[in-house]
C-alpha cells in the first residue's frame, strides 16, 4: 500500500494547502483530508507534518486563523485565505504549471 | 511583514497560550481521525493506533510547529541563560573571583577612556577650533624651540600675511582690581580685536572688542570671565556699562564671556610663553603703530585659516613671510616661523601621560580576561563529563560552544555593570586627587561613548575568553571521555595547553607593568634626590605685583621692593628674606641673547643666550644655593657703582670652559647697554621641573636695572626663610608689605616645600597610578596561578596518593608541585622581561635618572614576581602534601 505513495517535493504542500483553502475557511484536520482525497491518496502527506506548513503560512500572512464551531460542535482552529495568500496561489500556480510543462517537455524529447 | 512580527512577539510572550491552543488543534485532528477510523469499523484502540501511526510523532510535529514560529534562537539563548544562573548559583565562588576581577579590568579601563575621551577626542568648545593655528617663532641655531613673538614681528606678520582671514595676539598681564572689596590680583590677558574672532568666540552677555578699540585712547575696556563675573560680581546682569578699577585706572566692562571659554591658558603651552592658568579678564592689546625695536618678545599668536586650507599646507607661505621679515630686519636671521592645529597644541604634553596609562590599563584588561578565560577553562574541564554527557544526548558542538559562550557573556555582563559602578568610583578620585595641569579634568564624567567603550570591552573580553574554553571543552573525544570516567583523566591535549600559555601570558604582562610602574617610582625618587640648587626646607614665597598706575619705573620697583625686605627682616619668627624675577620652581625667567666681549671667537651668529633674572643680596643664601666661586650682590651694588653679574654653574661651564670667570664680562645682546663684570658663580637653580636640564642664568641685582621700563620687574617674588612655623608667619608678612603700601596685593603665598609638590603632582599621579595597575596587576596573576595550581593539584589527588602509598616523601610531593608551578612562572618572567625591553623603551620620556632598562628594577621586579608566584602555589602544594594516600585512593 506504501508503494503506491509517492513523497512530495519540497515547497509543493504550501500549495496544495492554499489551494485547498481557496473554496472556503477550513479546520487542519479537513485540509488534510481534502488534500489526500484530492490528490486521490497517491501523494503521501504525512499528517503531522502539515501543521509547521500551516503556522509557516501564518506567519508569513497568507492565511489567517480563527478559533471557530466546527460542524459536530467542537472548537477548532479555521484557517482562511488572505488576500496575499490569493495572490500568493496564483504566482506559485502559475509557476508549478511551467516548471512541470517544462519537465514534461523534457522528458518527452529524451 | 506585520503579522510575522505579531506571531513572534506573541510567541515570545504568550508560550503557554500559544502551547495550550497547538496542544489543542493537535487533539483535534486527531481525534477527528480516530473518529473517521471508527466510523470504519475498527474498535477504539485500532482507531487510535491508527491515528497516532498517520499522524506520526506528536512531540516531534510539535516541536516542528514552535520551529515554524521563528524564534528558536531566542528560546535557546533564554534557556542558556536560565542554564547559566542556575550553574552560577552553584558555584558563587568561582562567580564572585570571575565578577570581581572582570570589573577591576573594565573599571580601570572604562576610568582612563573617559580621561582620554574627555582631553583628547573632545572638541574644543570654539567655533572654528579645527581652522585656528597657533604660531611660534622658532630659533634653532640658538637651541630655542617654539618661542613668543616680537612685536615688530608680528606687526610685520599682520601686515604682510595673505593666508589667514584673520589674526590675533595675546600676552599674559596681571590686574589689580580695587574698588569694593578687598584688592585682589587678577590674571588675564591683554589681546588685540582680531583675537575673538579668530576663534569665533561670542560673548555671553555684552560684546568683544572692536578694532577701534584696540587704539590708544579707547582701549580702557575689559571683557570678563565667566567665573570672575559670578565670584565677584555675583552674576550681576546689568554689569554690562559698568566701570570697573583694574590697576588704578578705571576700564568699562563691556562683556562677559560664557564658562566653557578660558582661552589662553597654560594647557599645553611651552612656559616660555607665559600664560595665565586661567584667564579671568581680557583687555585690548594696544600695540604700537611702529613697534620698538629690541621690546621683549612675549605675544602669543593665533590665526584662523581660510575655509578648506590646512595646517600642513601653511608650511611654505609661512617660509615667504620668513625671508620676506629678515630682508627687513637682518637680526631675524636664523629664526623661522611654525603653525600648530590649536586642537593639538591645548592638548600637548597631557597627551603622553594618558597614552601611558591607556597602556598600561590594556595590560590590566588582558589579564583580567586571561585570567577569567583561565578560571572558565578550569571550570569546564571540571565539567567535562557533563559536557560529554549532553553531547553524547545529541547537543551539537555548536550547542555546546553556544551554552559556554552564554555564560561567558553572562559573566562579562556582570562583570562590565559592577565595572562601571568601579571606574565611576575611581574617576571621582581622580577628580580629587589628580593633577591641576590636566585640561577639562573638571567636565569629566561617564558619558554615552564611554558606556559604549564599556560595553565594547565587556562584550569583547566575553568573546575573548569564552572563546578559549569553548575550543579547549568542546573538543572531546567522547568516546574517550566517558570511557575513562573523567575522575582520573589528564583530558584533551589541548586545555591544559591552553591553560598554561594564559598563565604564562598573564604572568609575562604583570611583569611588564610592575616594571614600568618601578621605574616611575624610582623616577620620583631619583627627581627628589636631584640636585635642585636649593633647599625647600622652612622657605615661604610670594609674589608682590607692583600696579603700573602707580610704579612705573625700575627705580621706583625697586625702593618699594628694598622698603619691604627691610621691614619683613624685622618680622619676628624670619631668619632671612630675598627677592628674585622668580623663585624656585615659580616660573620660567625671561631670557636674552648676550654677548661675550672677552670671547670674540665666539661667533654672534650661534646666539648665545641666558636666563636673566634680578635678584637682591641674601636671595641665594635664603634659598640654600651655594655660592660656589666670588661674592654675593651687597648694597653698594647701585647704579651708581660698577654693573655686576653672578652666573649659574652651567653658564661658567657653557661659555667660560676651563677658566676662572670672575672678573669676566658679559652683557646683553643690546651693544648700547654696558657689560657687567662676573662676581660670582652659583649653583644651577631649577625653575620649572626637578627634571629640568637648567639653563645658562646670570643674575642682576635688582638696584642695577639700567632700563627704566621692565615688566617683569613689575611683580618680584620674594623667598623668606623662617626660624620656625611657616605658616604663622604669614599674617607678619602681610603687615610688613602693608606698612609700605596698604593696595599692595600679596599674591601666590606658598611654602617652597609646596612648589616643589605641586611641580611634580603630574609625575606623582602617573606614578601612583601605573603603580596601582602593576598592583592590580600582580593580584590578577596570583589569583590566576593560584587558580591553576589547586587546580591541578585536586586533579592529581589520585595520582598522589598512589606516589604515597608507593613511599614517596611529603617534602618530594610538595617540590613536584612547586617544580610544576616554576616552570609556568619562570617561562612568564622570562618572557615579561623580553616584553619589558622592548615596553619600557617607549617610556623613555617619561624616566628621569634611571634608564629604561634599569637592572636594578629588571631584577627586583623578577624577583618579586617570582616571590609573589611562589606565595600562590604555597597554599595548594601544601595541601597536596596533606593528602592522605587512603583518601585519595578511596576517591576512585
Amino acid at each position: 500500500m506504501t508503494d503506491r505513495h509517492i513523497d512530495l517535493p519540497q515547497g509543493t504542500l504550501d500549495l496544495l494547502i492554499l489551494r485547498t483553502l481557496s473554496h472556503s475557511p477550513q479546520h487542519g484536520w479537513a485540509i488534510s483530508e481534502r488534500v489526500q482525497q484530492m490528490s486521490s491518496d497517491v501523494l503521501k502527506i504525512q499528517q503531522g507534518s502539515l501543521y509547521p506548513a500551516l503556522h509557516r503560512l501564518e506567519r508569513r500572512g497568507w492565511i489567517k486563523a480563527d478559533w471557530g464551531t466546527s460542524e459536530n460542535n467542537r472548537r477548532a482552529k479555521y484557517y482562511e485565505l488572505t488576500r496575499s495568500g490569493e495572490k500568493q496561489l496564483e504566482v506559485e500556480t502559475d509557476s508549478w504549471r511551467k516548471l512541470s510543462a517544462a519537465v514534461a517537455q523534457i522528458l518527452e524529447s529524451v | 511583514m506585520l503579522q510575522d512580527l505579531r506571531i513572534r512577539i506573541r510567541a515570545l510572550f504568550q508560550k503557554n497560550a500559544m502551547e495550550t491552543e497547538l496542544h489543542e488543534e493537535l487533539r483535534f485532528h486527531v481525534e477527528h481521525e480516530v473518529e473517521k477510523y471508527r466510523r470504519s469499523g475498527m474498535s477504539e484502540e485500532q482507531a487510535r493506533r491508527q491515528a497516532r501511526l498517520v499522524f506520526g510523532g506528536q512531540d516531534q510535529v510539535k516541536e516542528d510547529c514552535r520551529e515554524a514560529r521563528g524564534t528558536r534562537f531566542v528560546e535557546t539563548a533564554l534557556q542558556d541563560v536560565r542554564y547559566s544562573l542556575r550553574s552560577m548559583r552553584k558555584n558563587p565562588g568561582f562567580f564572585a573571583i570571575a565578577t570581581l576581577t572582570l570589573a577591576f579590568g573594565i573599571g580601570a579601563s572604562t576610568a582612563v577612556f573617559s580621561l582620554v575621551d574627555t582631553i583628547l577626542l573632545k572638541p574644543m568648545p570654539y567655533p572654528n577650533a579645527n581652522r585656528v593655528a597657533m604660531l611660534w617663532r622658532r630659533w634653532p641655531l640658538a637651541g630655542i624651540g617654539d618661542s613668543p613673538w616680537a612685536p615688530a614681528e608680528y606687526g610685520f606678520l599682520a601686515r604682510t600675511a595673505t593666508t589667514f582671514q584673520n589674526l590675533g595676539a595675546f600676552k599674559k598681564d596681571s590686574f589689580n582690581l580695587t574698588g569694593s572689596g578687598s584688592p585682589e590680583l587678577l590674571e588675564g590677558v591683554r589681546a588685540s580685536a582680531g583675537f575673538f574672532t579668530v576663534l569665533g568666540m561670542s560673548p555671553a552677555l555684552g560684546r568683544t572688542f572692536t578694532a577701534e578699540e584696540d587704539q590708544p585712547g579707547h582701549d580702557h575696556m575689559v571683557v570678563l570671565s565667566n567665573r570672575l563675573w559670578q565670584t565677584r560680581f555675583g552674576g550681576d546682569a546689568s554689569i554690562v556699562g559698568k566701570t570697573i578699577d583694574l590697576n588704578g585706572d578705571p576700564y568699562t566692562v563691556i562683556g562677559v564671556m560664557p564658562a566653557s571659554f578660558t582661552f589662553p591658558n597654560q594647557d599645553g603651552i611651552p612656559p616660555i610663553l607665559d600664560l595665565p592658568k586661567e584667564t579671568e579678564l581680557w583687555v585690548p592689546l594696544l600695540l604700537p603703530a611702529v613697534p620698538l625695536r629690541g621690546a621683549a618678545s612675549d605675544l602669543g599668536v593665533i590665526g584662523l585659516l581660510e575655509p578648506g586650507a590646512t595646517v600642513s599646507g601653511l608650511e611654505q607661505e609661512l617660509g615667504v613671510y620668513e625671508r620676506r621679515l629678515e630682508e627687513l630686519i637682518p637680526q631675524e636671521k636664523g629664526s623661522s616661523m611654525r603653525a600648530v592645529p590649536l586642537e593639538r597644541q591645548a592638548v600637548g604634553d597631557a597627551r603622553r601621560p594618558l597614552l601611558l596609562l591607556q597602556g598600561a590599563v590594556s595590560v590590566v584588561l588582558l589579564i583580567a580576561c586571561a585570567n577569567v578565560a583561565g578560571l572558565t577553562l578550569n571550570r569546564s574541564l571540571g565539567r567535562r563529563r557533563e559536557l560529554t554527557l549532553r553531547g553524547a544526548l545529541g547537543a551539537g558542538r555548536s550547542r555546546l560552544m553556544g551554552q559556554l559562550m552564554t555564560e561567558s557573556l553572562l559573566l562579562a555582563t556582570a562583570g562590565g555593570l559592577m565595572g562601571i559602578l568601579f571606574g565611576e568610583a575611581s574617576l571621582y578620585f581622580v577628580k580629587r586627587f589628580g593633577p591641576d595641569g590636566i585640561p577639562h579634568l573638571h567636565e569629566i564624567g561617564l558619558n554615552v561613548w564611554v558606556i559604549l567603550y564599556a560595553l565594547g570591552i565587556t562584550l569583547l573580553s566575553g568573546v575573548l575568553f569564552g572563546l578559549a574554553p569553548a575550543l579547549g571543552a568542546t573538543r572531546v573525544n567522547m568516546v574517550e571521555a566517558l570511557k575513562e570516567g573523567g575522575q582520573r583523566s589528564g583530558g584533551s591535549a589541548t586545555a591544559p595547553r591552553i591553560r598554561n600559555l594564559l598563565m604564562v601570558a598573564q604572568v609575562a604582562m604583570a611583569m611588564v607593568l610592575v616594571i614600568a610602574a618601578g621605574l616611575l617610582v624610582r623616577t620620583f625618587y631619583s627627581m627628589l634626590d636631584s640636585d635642585s640648587g636649593f633647599k625647600a626646607a622652612r622657605v615661604v614665597t610670594f609674589e608682590l605685583p607692583l600696579p603700573a598706575s602707580k610704579y612705573a619705573d625700575t627705580g621706583r620697583m625697586a625702593q618699594v621692593y628694598r622698603q619691604v625686605l627691610l621691614r619683613l627682616q624685622s618680622v619676628p619668627g624670619v631668619q632671612s628674606a630675598g627677592i628674585a624675577s622668580v623663585v624656585p620652581l615659580g616660573g620660567a625667567p625671561d631670557g636674552t641673547v648676550i654677548r661675550l666681549p672677552e670671547h670674540p671667537t665666539m661667533d654672534q651668529s650661534e646666539n648665545p643666550f641666558a636666563n636673566y633674572s634680578f635678584a637682591s643680596p641674601g636671595y641665594f643664601s635664603t634659598i640654600g644655593t651655594t655660592l660656589l666661586r666670588g661674592r654675593d650682590f651687597s648694597d653698594a651694588d647701585t647704579l651708581s657703582s660698577v654693573p655686576v653679574t653672578i652666573i649659574t654653574g652651567s653658564m661658567a661651564k657653557r661659555y667660560f670652559p676651563g677658566e676662572d670667570p670672575i672678573g669676566k664680562q658679559v652683557g646683553v645682546g643690546n651693544p648700547k647697554i654696558p657689560v657687567r663684570t662676573i662676581i660670582g658663580v652659583v649653583a644651577d637653580i631649577k625653575h620649572e621641573s626637578l627634571r629640568e636640564e637648567p639653563d645658562p642664568e646670570m643674575f642682576v641685582p635688582y638696584t642695577q636695572s639700567e632700563i627704566r621700563a621692565w615688566p617683569s620687574m613689575q611683580a618680584m617674588q620674594f623667598a623668606v626663610q623662617t626660624k620656625g612655623d611657616q605658616t604663622a608667619i604669614a599674617d607678619g608678612i602681610r603687615q610688613a608689605v602693608h606698612g609700605v603700601d596698604q593696595d599692595l596685593p600679596v599674591a601666590k603665598f606658598a611654602t617652597l616645600t609646596t612648589l616643589v609638590d605641586r611641580s611634580m603632582t603630574a609625575d606623582r599621579f602617573s606614578m601612583l597610578l601605573v603603580g596601582a595597575f602593576g598592583i592590580l596587576a600582580l593580584l590578577l596573576a596570583s589569583i590566576g596561578m593560584y587558580g591553576v595550581i589547586a587546580y591541578s593539584v585536586m586533579q592529581r589527588t589520585a595520582e598522589i596518593g598512589v606516589r604515597m602509598a608507593l613511599g614517596a616523601q611529603r617534602a618530594q610531593i610538595f617540590a613536584m608541585i612547586l617544580r610544576q608551578a616554576s616552570r609556568l612562572a619562570f617561562a612568564g618572567i622570562g618572557v615579561g622581561l623580553i616584553a619589558a625591553f622592548g615596553a619600557t623603551r617607549l617610556m623613555a620620556r617619561f624616566l628621569y635618572g634611571v634608564t629604561p632598562w634599569d637592572p636594578i628594577t629588571f631584577a627586583g621586579v623578577s624577583l618579586l614576581l617570582a616571590g609573589v608566584v611562589f606565595l600562590a602555589c604555597y597554599f595548594p602544594a601544601r595541601r597536596a602534601m596533606k593528602v592522605d594516600p587512603m583518601i585519595a585512593l578511596r576517591c576512585e
